[in-house]
């Protein structure tokens, strides 16, 4: 401790003595990678019915997150039931074991603790997050919703009137609407076309049946990763979780969905989403971008920083808002999924000044071709992402969260390890190829979600223009 | 606004509403197989033994009145910077929105740094910064990892001395302020109700009009009144620095010595006089906005931060919001299918609080209907006591908050910045659970009858125009 208190001393008259250069003006010091799990804390065992753990102790709270996740989801359902494991999830929510929905909920509130169930694109969880020391209590809970949801025809009734009605609110919501016109515009007829929550006329045809046998086809523990993170340990834990989950029987596994065509769209083409109300519009531009476990998603992933995912430092928000004031946020990004999902640029600005910030987005687009990542802008976009990466280690229930994520796509189990390293590896000739060959700023699709009366005399010679219904 | 006194349950979806946060742009879409830390809390037991880290925080008073507190915790690899600083909306006097707009001026930079390179340098260093403007403060914040933060001290206290307020970046940045307006407010179904519920609950107070302002304020704020505004508020005896995380006390303390240590006093900081007068009766408005689902807010003027009624309000909250065994839930949500979503909680400031009531009708359900189930759950809790397991219930959950306070840096430097620039202390952990646990049933029922009366409530409803109205009255704009 004394030892401490003398560096800091030293470091401090050092400090005061070097006042005239102040910091922004010094190469920025040298960063020291902290490794990502510390070490035995970390452990992975298998069930004999298949079952994968991941445990990450951390006893700094006495509390703990716990969960199963299934490497199944929407990207297995059928365009025309769109929804479906949306819909399952939510009735899982609604009774299990002997519980029904509202005792179920009850268990839960009374521990102070949550649960969710939850559909993704590929992938399903179940998470429970409580107390440590309600561990008994909250594997119980797991335990009964992963292996005796009781899939009730009358909650299935409720869950599908509340869908149908929260598509409809969701209209509401420009961003929303923007999202899923895009998603139609590039990926009509395949499931990605289609909102991960369906659609009314999917949502319509749901119902309890279904449900239970997406569940049987879905929920096998040969296809699935328990997960426990913070202050359990994994000698105590194991045969606890045995007891919970070791009579979950092993199943067929169901095939991935397919895959959507590789190029879309064709051509650029304009969708205008008419809500003659609105006094700002949401613009959205898309075309297909890459799988999760694409080799070159680092590389991607930096171009893109430069782009547009990096905040104040991207040059679409240079371009657009310091520069322009023309909106207050823009972005853009990967939808990374199984197969190749949108890759979209995202923005809002006043109504008649839509033309100016799709010239300027497009431009951006182009610049990014033609003058890829300077050796600057790398650096900057490399350090952006290692300390976010950085930054996201500070909670056990982040990285666990991370390291099942690799599971759900099969990514080798080091990865979060050599990120960095791949991160740093990463050179302006890798991310000039990935702004050549990811970036179509020709064949785009635009959606504009406003007064279509206003929007549409600005749209000249940019593309053919549909304008559709909320 | 108090993170503890919410919970993440109640209030996940109005906190963007009633903070302006400044981030980014829109996030990459990733699917990840991970779900929310939610974590929990129990009975008295196994927390009252648990370590609250703010007993190792450590303050210094400067000489020109700034506090800074201090939490080291190395088991972390990052460290929470946060500049809280006591202005917000309530303190405007001539343009509404100024303390927000302003907010935004501070990035467009100063002396020595030019416009956005404040938050490009600590991106570029893999930090995360943002700032907010409430009613009651300004917050500037920066996450990043130790070797950083002495150019985030030195950035910061750069600005405060040094800014540079031109015409040309208010003009440009006050175009930004009007889209985040028209996104956040004019163009929402919840930020029209919010702003016109506060317009009605308060007649005469600051806390009235929208932190982001009226929009003709925003267009017409100048250069002079930007800088007036700094140099009343943004002085060091106004300020109070929070860190937490990984760091050195020592050598930081030294680095803030040196740069807002320098600042200078100011004798007398200026604040509205204005009380909000005692409300005499039931308030109603009604917003046209082209919608699906109608929307109900109401409020009832509530105390202040601090006031000893704060935790039976809260537990009041957590009966009626709290889960999805909550009365609320249950009653609009799940039995009757009237609503898609309904939340009642007490949100307190610093000159006052209001208990709010947030509903979401379904679409094709009346307003009037989703208003009467909604106060009848009010009614119900004036008229019968709670049960003693829905209050022990209430009270584990929020403990959970408690609990999920310390789980990062972040999260408690907020923590210590909130608590200090309120209560002029640091409410330890121990003193929280103990005024949760001696909430008793007829406290709920009492602060139910005292504050959440008819007649002293305003009622927004947000609902499609009737046919014709747009026509007659130009709804299109």
């Amino acid at each position: 401790m004394r030892g401490r208190l003398v560096i800091a001393a030293a470091v401090s008259m050092l400090l005061a003595l070097g006042c005239a250069t102040p910091a922004w003006e010094q190469p920025p010091p040298p960063t020291q990678d902290r490794p990502v799990v510390q070490e035995g804390m970390f452990h992975r065992a298998e069930l004999d019915n298949g079952l994968e753990l991941l445990v990450l102790e951390d006893h700094r709270l006495p509390r703990v997150t716990l969960g199963v996740t299934v490497r199944r989801g929407e990207g297995v359902v059928s365009f025309d039931q769109a929804g479906l494991a949306v819909f399952t999830a939510e009735l899982m929510r609604r009774g299990a074991g002997d519980w029904n929905a509202l005792e179920l909920s009850r268990a839960v509130d009374e521990l102070g603790a949550s649960l969710s169930i939850r559909a993704g694109w590929d992938s399903m969880s179940v998470g429970v997050a409580g107390l440590s020391r309600d561990l008994d209590a909250l594997l119980e809970i797991l335990s009964a919703v992963i292996l005796q949801p009781q899939m009730d025809r009358r909650e299935a009734d409720r869950t599908r009137a509340e869908t149908l009605a929260q598509l409809e609110k969701a209209k509401d919501d420009p961003g929303t609407l923007a999202r899923w016109h895009l998603a139609r515009a590039l990926y009509d007829g395949h499931r990605y076309g289609r909102p991960q929550a369906g659609v009314p006329e999917t949502v319509e045809t749901l119902d309890a049946k279904k449900a239970r046998s997406f569940y049987r086809s879905v929920f096998v523990p040969n296809d699935a990763i328990f997960y426990a993170a913070g202050d359990v340990d994994m000698a105590s834990l194991l045969p606890r979780v045995g007891v919970a989950l070791g009579a979950w029987e092993r199943g067929e596994v169901l095939p991935p969905g397919p895959a959507p065509p590789e190029q879309v769209p064709a051509a650029r083409k304009i969708v205008i989403v008419d809500r003659p109300d609105l006094v700002q519009a949401r613009i959205i531009l898309g075309h297909e971008g890459i799988a999760r476990a694409n080799p070159d998603r680092i590389a991607a992933s930096l171009m893109n920083t430069t782009l547009g995912g990096g905040g104040f430092s991207a040059r679409l928000m240079e371009t657009l808002r310091a520069e322009a004031g023309l909106t207050y946020a823009v972005g853009s990004g990967y939808g990374l999924r199984r197969h190749p999902g949108p890759f979209v640029v995202s923005t809002f600005t006043r109504v008649h000044e839509v033309r100016r910030v799709l010239d300027l987005t497009l431009e951006e687009l182009e610049r990014m071709q033609q003058d890829p990542p300077s050796e600057d802008e790398l650096a900057a976009a490399r350090a952006l992402l290692v300390g976010r990466f950085s930054l996201g280690l500070e909670t056990s229930a982040a990285v666990l969260g991370a390291l099942v994520n690799l599971e759900v796509y099969r990514l080798p189990p080091d990865s979060l390890d050599t990120y960095r390293g791949r991160i740093r590896a990463t050179t302006t000739e890798d991310t000039a190829r990935m702004a050549r060959q990811l970036l179509h700023p020709d064949r785009l699709v635009i959606v504009l979600v406003g007064p279509a009366e206003a929007l549409r005399p600005q749209l000249e010679q940019l593309g053919p223009v549909e304008v559709v219904e909320p | 606004m108090h993170e503890t006194r919410f919970g993440a349950l109640i209030v996940a979806s109005l906190m963007s509403l009633l903070l302006l946060a400044d981030s980014g742009g829109a996030d990459d879409s990733s699917v990840t197989g991970a779900d929310d830390v939610n974590a929990s809390a129990g009975l008295l037991s196994p927390l009252s033994s648990l370590e609250d880290p703010v007993d190792r925080m450590l303050e210094t008073q400067f000489e020109n009145g700034l506090r800074v507190l201090t939490l080291e915790d190395h088991a972390t690899p990052v460290v929470s910077f946060q500049l809280w600083v006591r202005v917000g909306s309530r303190d405007e006097s001539r343009y509404t929105g100024l303390a927000h707009l302003f907010e935004h001026m501070m990035f467009k930079g100063s002396d020595n740094i030019p416009p956005e390179k404040h938050a490009q340098l600590i991106n570029a260093r893999g930090g995360r910064i943002n700032a907010f403007t409430s009613r009651d403060f300004t917050v500037y914040l920066a996450d990043v990892t130790s070797e950083t933060l002495p150019l985030v001290i030195e950035l910061e206290a750069e600005r405060v001395a040094n800014l540079d307020i031109s015409q040309e970046t208010l003009d440009s940045e006050r175009q930004v302020v009007l889209e985040e307006r028209r996104m956040r407010t004019e163009d929402r179904p919840m930020g029209r109700a919010l702003e016109a519920l506060m317009a009605l609950t308060y007649t005469a107070h600051p806390y009235r009009w929208p932190v982001i302002g009226w929009r003709s304020d925003v267009e017409k704020a100048t250069v002079e009144a930007c800088r007036e505004f700094f140099d009343a508020y943004y002085v060091p005896n106004n300020m109070v620095i929070a860190i937490a995380g990984d760091f050195e006390t020592g050598p930081t303390l030294d680095v803030i010595r040196r740069t807002f240590g320098k600042l200078p006093r100011a004798t007398r900081i200026p604040r509205n006089p204005t009380v909000e007068p005692v409300q005499t009766g039931e308030r109603r408005a009604i917003v046209h906005f082209d919608l699906r689902a109608p929307v109900l807010a109401a409020a009832w003027p509530a105390p202040a931060s601090g006031h000893v009624d704060g935790e039976a309000l809260d537990v009041l909250s957590t009966i009626l919001s709290a889960g999805r065994s909550s009365r609320l839930y249950r009653r609009l949500v799940y039995d009757e299918e009237q609503a898609l979503d309904a939340e009642g909680g007490f949100w307190e400031m610093l000159e006052s609080g209001v208990f709010y009531a947030f509903a979401t009708a379904r679409p094709g359900v009346s307003i009037d209907r989703v208003e009467r189930l909604f106060m009848e759950e009010i009614e119900r809790l004036q008229r019968e006591p709670i049960g003693q397991d829905e209050l022990d219930k209430a009270k584990r959950q929020m403990e959970v908050g408690l609990v999920n306070g310390l789980a990062t840096s972040h999260a408690l430097a907020s923590r210590i910045g909130r608590e200090v620039s309120t209560f002029g202390r640091v409410r330890p952990l121990a003193e929280r659970l103990a005024s949760i646990q001696a909430v008793t049933v007829e406290d709920v029922q009492r602060v139910a009858r005292t504050y959440l009366q008819k007649d002293k409530r305003s009622v927004v409803h947000v609902i499609a125009a009737p046919p014709g109205f747009a026509e007659q009255n130009g709804a299109g704009r």
